[in-house]
């Protein structure tokens, strides 16, 4: 699994990719650094917590990070037609989908979880709870999209379309205004994953217990996984 | 041992088959890719022979598990392929993409083959396989680097690094100079005779010709004609071929080529041009400049109008 692993992290360490991300993952910082500056020792409000926390890095930065990641995990190979080499190879299909899904989550969750601790340490006046939530919240984020992203790049060579048309519809527009798409919500999940692990700072959510948000989100990740492990099995590999 | 006599030597209809493709089609929505082919691949070199588009890719990918069939069966050593990866440890498969990363240097690709298939000893089966296709001094390059002769053969060092028994390669000589395509075909007459299984694509009849010991010959993504190369021939010069003779008296030398007994017709089109049908193109060869002579006959220029690929499979599938 290790060489299939390092192939990944090679494949999805393109210069480009890795400054986009490191220019994504510094907007969050550069608005925690602005608030500092502006409001000087005081604690961000909601208005913050909506804006840079949920808003920016939640709801934007961290689905399309994963997206442009994840989904290129296999979309690329399958392009280059290089997956062949790994699918004639005798190991069986876990083994080459597990280290591509956790390729995907090293590369998009270094940015993203540096990101986030950053952002709320600098924001939050160097809380060590309240930063180590936001980044665990942002770590569970990353895994969930990059497990749906992974699947959505074996099925479809315009992952990144379905991948935005998902992010914005889905997560952006319904699961923001019918609460009951909320419990099918990524976003969700973190967000109240996140309060829970920190109720000092951020309220717990209306809709979602943290005890389901956590059950949610290992579902989701496992259900994901198997899926793509199961379109691999059956796919015709270019 | 020269080539015909290894192949000779390898020809053995009682060995098992290998590999059998029982009555398989493919289909993508409404069109028929393969259309219900049968064979048996037996341990020595097998030419897959067919226009592009025939369907040869789609028959490959179909025995090496990458695609899955709409009907029928296929067996590897009396096991299913699809979904059946420990199965890959025998099996080296080239495709006719240049399926290599581009920033990975030639040795650590190879070794990263050799690795994913268990291959123990890596280094040394490395070098092993990277020697035999002569590219030692290049393997410390990034493959982006090498030219598409030397994709080709760093590809087929990957492919044989874990020593497999039956090897599947399709167009392997594609981009290869004629330097490396000598090279390419002493190496797989090598590994025939060693016992290895091959699979061959190809849509050059020359290339098939030199090396394979059974030839199928796919059209239209059905089994047009298979066996011994021989037969194929064969059949193949049993076709009456169309000649096309540009002279200053046309009338003249027609009248005395309808008289041959290797000529079916002879007929002068529009343009003045004599077009001859023969079933015995050497004969006519040697005829041709005798009649020319005896009728005063200027020949400026003979040409076959049908002598592509095509035009040989399209006779042979409508017999």
């Amino acid at each position: 699994m290790m060489f299939v692993y390092k192939l990944t992290l090679r494949q999805l360490s393109g210069r480009w990719r890795l400054l986009i991300t490191l220019l994504l993952s510094a907007l969050p910082v550069t608005m925690g650094v602005i608030w500092r500056l502006i409001e000087g020792d005081a604690r961000p409000d909601h208005e913050f917590e909506d804006f840079a926390l949920n808003g920016m890095l939640a709801a934007s930065i961290i689905p399309l990070v994963s997206l442009a990641i994840a989904s290129a995990a296999f979309s690329n190979e399958i392009e280059d037609r290089t997956l062949a080499n790994l699918t004639l190879s005798p190991i069986p299909r876990w083994k080459i989908v597990v280290p591509k899904l956790l390729g995907a989550l090293t590369v998009g969750g270094f940015f993203m979880v540096i990101s986030a601790f950053v952002t709320s340490y600098i924001a939050y006046s160097g809380d060590m709870t309240t930063s180590l939530a936001v980044a665990a919240g942002a770590a569970v984020e990353v895994a969930l999209y990059s497990s749906v992203f992974v699947l959505v790049g074996l099925m479809t060579n315009k992952a990144i379309g379905f991948g935005l048309l998902y992010v914005f519809l889905w997560e952006g527009l319904l699961a923001g205004f019918v609460s009951g798409v909320r419990f099918l919500s990524i976003r969700h999940y973190s967000v109240t994953i996140v309060n829970g692990l920190d109720d000092r700072v951020f309220t717990e959510g209306e809709h979602l217990s943290f005890a389901v948000a956590l059950v949610a989100s290992a579902a989701v990740f496992v259900i994901f996984l198997a899926l793509s492990i199961q379109r691999l099995r059956r796919m015709d590999v270019p | 041992m020269s080539s015909s006599n290894s192949r000779a030597a390898r020809s053995n209809g009682n060995v098992a088959p290998v590999i059998q493709v029982e009555r398989v089609s493919r289909w993508f929505g409404n069109v028929v890719s393969v259309s219900d082919v049968s064979f048996e691949i037996r341990p020595g070199i097998t030419g897959l022979l067919g226009p592009n588009g025939a369907g040869k890719t789609t028959l490959l990918r179909m025995i090496t598990g990458l695609a899955e069939v709409s009907v029928g069966s296929i067996s590897v050593f009396d096991q299913q392929v699809r979904n059946n990866p420990d199965i890959y440890s025998r099996i080296g498969v080239m495709s006719e993409h240049e399926t290599v990363y581009q920033f990975m240097k030639g040795r650590d690709f190879v070794k990263m083959m050799g690795q994913l298939r268990g291959v123990s000893n890596i280094d040394a089966a490395a070098d092993k396989a990277i020697n035999l296709v002569d590219l030692a001094e290049a393997s410390l390059r990034s493959m982006g680097t090498y030219s598409r002769g030397m994709r080709q053969r760093m590809r087929l060092a990957a492919t044989i690094v874990h020593e497999p028994d039956i090897l599947i390669l399709d167009e392997p000589l594609n981009g290869a100079d004629p330097r490396q395509r000598v090279q390419f075909q002493k190496l797989l007459l090598q590994l025939a005779d060693e016992g290895k299984t091959i699979v061959l694509s190809s849509h050059i009849l020359e290339e098939v010709e030199q090396l394979a010991d059974t030839v199928l010959l796919i059209v239209n993504g059905k089994l047009a004609a298979s066996g011994d190369f021989h037969a194929i021939r064969a059949a193949l010069d049993e076709r009456p071929y169309h000649v096309r003779v540009l002279c200053d008296s046309p009338r003249d030398l027609a009248s005395a080529l309808v008289k041959l007994e290797s000529v079916d017709a002879v007929y002068v089109d529009p343009d003045g041009a004599i077009v001859v049908l023969s079933r015995n193109v050497r004969d006519l060869q040697i005829e041709l400049p005798r009649l020319a002579q005896a009728t005063s006959a200027r020949v400026w220029r003979v040409e076959p109008l049908d002598d592509s690929l095509e035009s040989v499979f399209g006779y042979l599938v409508e017999r």
